[in-house]
């Protein structure tokens, strides 16, 4: 499992420059995405960003600072606000061969870019054959204050478009990675990054410009025997919380951290089922038709005879995520639920 | 207020827009053959033999055969489902157009889609057509800043009805297209309706072509009843797209004889305005009277034009319904790059007997 240093303050946006790796090479998510970014650009001349924002001013996290001096506007697009035509030009440049990552501010916007993306990128391929290396990336997720239009977490909506991938990585090792795979990948790529994540989670990032993770696969990031909590994006980092916890009074909680959502890796799922025959699924999409009722269901159905107690899905209810504190935090899965959770199914 | 292009590169006192006898019969059989297509297919469906929709572009043959003329090889056409004739004209093969009407493998969706929902962007440069309009508007704008970015003279060209000209998309692309100066040319089929609905329930300004001044580009009206006056226009707007002058806006009027889809009887259109357009608009018959009238041709080559149009059909007809139809094992192959669905079989192959 990475090292990881849980960073005070909430992910800001705006002023705060990106920064820069620690002494000893510990880098944040932002800051690991920064540098998938950069070096997949230093690598393909056909590697190009567009967005809105992104130039001058670096982008609404600051993920893209600098980029402009580097590369140059015909890199690193500024659009107006347009997001049906950011994904549409997006899919176009990717047809005649260029490898477009285009910048949502926030993933919520992704919506309004909506018909684009499900209709035209992800179909294209399916009925054409032809490639389309497209990334669309975004902060995901709430937990920071950002209320309704700031917190979304779009996971199923891209996931029932079939032709995407859709990929949310919880630390920047596996951000890096995955991105640069995403760039790489022929297909078009949806990366999520969770906006509470960015400048919260720093760890040791390989400098290697070959580094690449594979998308479609999950990783185990705390082994255990009793209880499996699956996961991805911040809810990883919650559900490693309370394993901690959990561990003084003897439950060891395996946390699988999905890391993509759209290929699933059902094999890993019912790997660590199979060993554990308990699991909570804990998601940050509604619970209603979430990601996590698809794992669940995976599991009742495939891992029925490992089973020693119901299948728990954990994850908010079906209203917007509220601005509120009070409201917010009802709204998502806290530690002590996940704690409450896993003393209940282990009890069973 | 439209604004004219200045200057045309073909001189509009030239009634042949610059083309060769060659290329007058190229048209003339273009023309023809679309106009046959159309009806012989309306009559496969209404006898129930031809499964799906079909989307008639009768009587806007002058729209689709003229711009997609003006098109070389490696320029791309993003059209709709009403602009098969366009396709054709850019070099679509027929046997595999109607092939896919049936839903076989030699299709060019192979199956996982049908009737004008279809492209071949690896051989002609023309997107698969999707009905969400004008959706392949900001497609359009991608591929023309990837011809700028690689440094070819290429232009994309898009069609959409003008239906499409209300949705937020075909504003978004053209301030995209002029913002970048973009080599792309912005085609409206203006047949008069969307659907039903008809122009000035669409849009409270007079023209749609005067609309391009709002994005800072030239926008021309032409009436789609003479193809060569359709070419030249669209001729001198790729060419001023090619030479780095940016987007043209041309609006092509003419009147949708048939319903929307063969479903629709479209009783909505009065009367009068269909016969006006029918016997004094049909820019078939009319650009087989101009090339009468001025001996390109004689009767006797538009009775060879006519027997290779129906030849034509006819092949593709006996191609279609031999091509077998998709292994229904595959339906999930080719979602995604990673199992080489579509690079292991390019194009066609396969498939079960129908």
């Amino acid at each position: 499992m990475a090292t990881t240093t849980v960073e005070a303050g909430a992910a800001g946006h705006g002023a705060e420059p990106r920064g820069r790796r620690s002494e000893t090479g510990e880098a944040t998510y932002l800051i690991a995405i920064a540098e998938a970014l950069w070096e997949e650009m230093e690598r393909d001349e056909r590697v190009f960003l567009l967005g809105e924002d992104i130039g001058a001013y670096g982008g609404a996290f600051k993920v893209t600072e600098g980029f402009i001096e580097r590369f140059g506007p015909e890199r690193v697009m500024d659009t107006p606000i347009v997001e049906e035509t950011i994904v549409g030009m997006a899919l176009g440049a990717a047809m005649e061969g260029l490898r477009p990552v285009a910048e949502f501010q926030y993933a919520d916007f992704m919506s309004s870019g909506y018909d684009e993306i499900t209709t035209a990128l992800a179909r294209y391929h399916y009925r054409s054959g032809v490639p389309i290396p497209v990334v669309l990336r975004g902060p995901s997720g709430g937990g920071v204050r950002a209320s309704s239009f700031h917190s979304t977490n779009p996971e199923p909506w891209l996931s029932h478009a079939p032709g995407l991938k859709v990929i949310c990585p919880a630390f920047p090792s596996d951000a890096k990675g995955l991105l640069k795979a995403a760039i790489r990948d022929d297909n078009p790529c949806v990366f999520l990054e969770h906006k509470w994540i960015y400048r919260r989670i720093k760890e040791a990032v390989s400098e290697d410009p070959n580094f690449v993770v594979p998308i479609g696969k999950a990783d185990v990031k705390r082994d255990g025997r009793d209880v499996t909590i699956v996961a991805s994006g911040m809810m990883v980092h919650l559900a490693l919380e309370a394993a901690q916890a959990l561990a003084s009074e003897g439950i060891e909680v395996e946390v699988l951290d999905l890391r993509t959502v759209q290929p699933l890796d059902e094999e890993a799922i019912l790997a660590s089922v199979a060993k554990t025959s308990r699991a909570i699924v804990l998601y940050e999409s509604h619970r209603f038709l979430g990601i996590g009722a698809e794992v669940a269901s995976l599991i009742a159905q495939e891992a029925f005879e490992s089973l020693d107690a119901p299948v728990v899905r954990l994850a908010p209810p079906n209203v917007p995520v509220p601005f509120s504190p009070s409201l917010e935090d009802a709204y998502l899965p806290q530690v002590s639920d996940i704690e409450d959770a896993v003393r209940k199914l282990s009890a069973w | 207020m439209t604004t004219k292009l200045e200057p045309k590169p073909i001189a509009p006192e030239d009634w042949r827009a610059g083309l060769s006898e060659d290329q007058l019969k190229e048209l003339l059989y273009l023309l023809k053959l679309c106009r046959y297509f159309d009806e012989r297919m309306e009559a496969l469906y209404r006898q129930g033999r031809l499964p799906g929709a079909i989307y008639s572009g009768r009587g806007q043959e002058g729209t689709h055969v003229g711009v997609a003329y003006a098109l070389r090889d490696e320029d791309s056409l993003f059209p709709t489902h009403r602009d098969l004739s366009a396709q054709l004209t850019k070099g679509l093969d027929l046997q595999r157009v109607m092939a896919q009407f049936w839903g076989r493998i030699d299709g060019y969706t192979r199956g996982r889609d049908g009737n004008s929902h279809i492209g071949d962007w690896h051989g002609n440069r023309t997107w698969t057509v999707m009905s969400h309009l004008p959706i392949a508007y900001p497609v359009a704008c991608g591929a023309a800043l990837a011809y700028r970015r690689k440094g070819v003279p290429n232009v994309a060209m898009a069609i959409c009805g003008d239906g499409a000209t209300s949705n937020g998309r075909w504003h978004e692309a053209l301030n995209v297209s002029a913002l970048y100066r973009l080599p792309v040319v912005w085609v409206v089929n203006n047949n008069l309706y969307a659907y039903s609905t008809p122009n000035e329930l669409e849009f409270p300004v007079p023209t749609i072509a005067e609309r391009a001044a709002a994005y800072g580009m030239p926008g021309v009206r032409i009436d789609a009843q003479d193809v060569l006056d359709v070419y030249r226009a669209a001729h001198d707007a790729v060419e001023r797209a090619r030479e780095g002058g940016g987007p043209t806006l041309i609006e092509c009027l003419s009147l949708r004889w048939r319903g929307h889809a063969g479903h629709d009887p479209a009783k909505y259109v009065p009367k009068e305005l269909l016969d006006e357009f029918m016997t004094n608009k049909d820019p078939v018959r009319r650009f087989e009277e101009l090339l009468r009238t001025r001996e390109v041709v004689n009767e006797q080559d538009v009775a060879e034009v006519e027997e290779r149009v129906r030849a034509a059909f006819e092949a593709g007809y006996e191609y279609a319904l031999s091509s077998p139809l998709p292994e229904p094992g595959d339906v999930t192959k080719g979602l995604y790059v990673d199992d080489g669905y579509w690079a292991s079989e390019p194009g066609r192959g396969g498939g079960i007997p129908a």
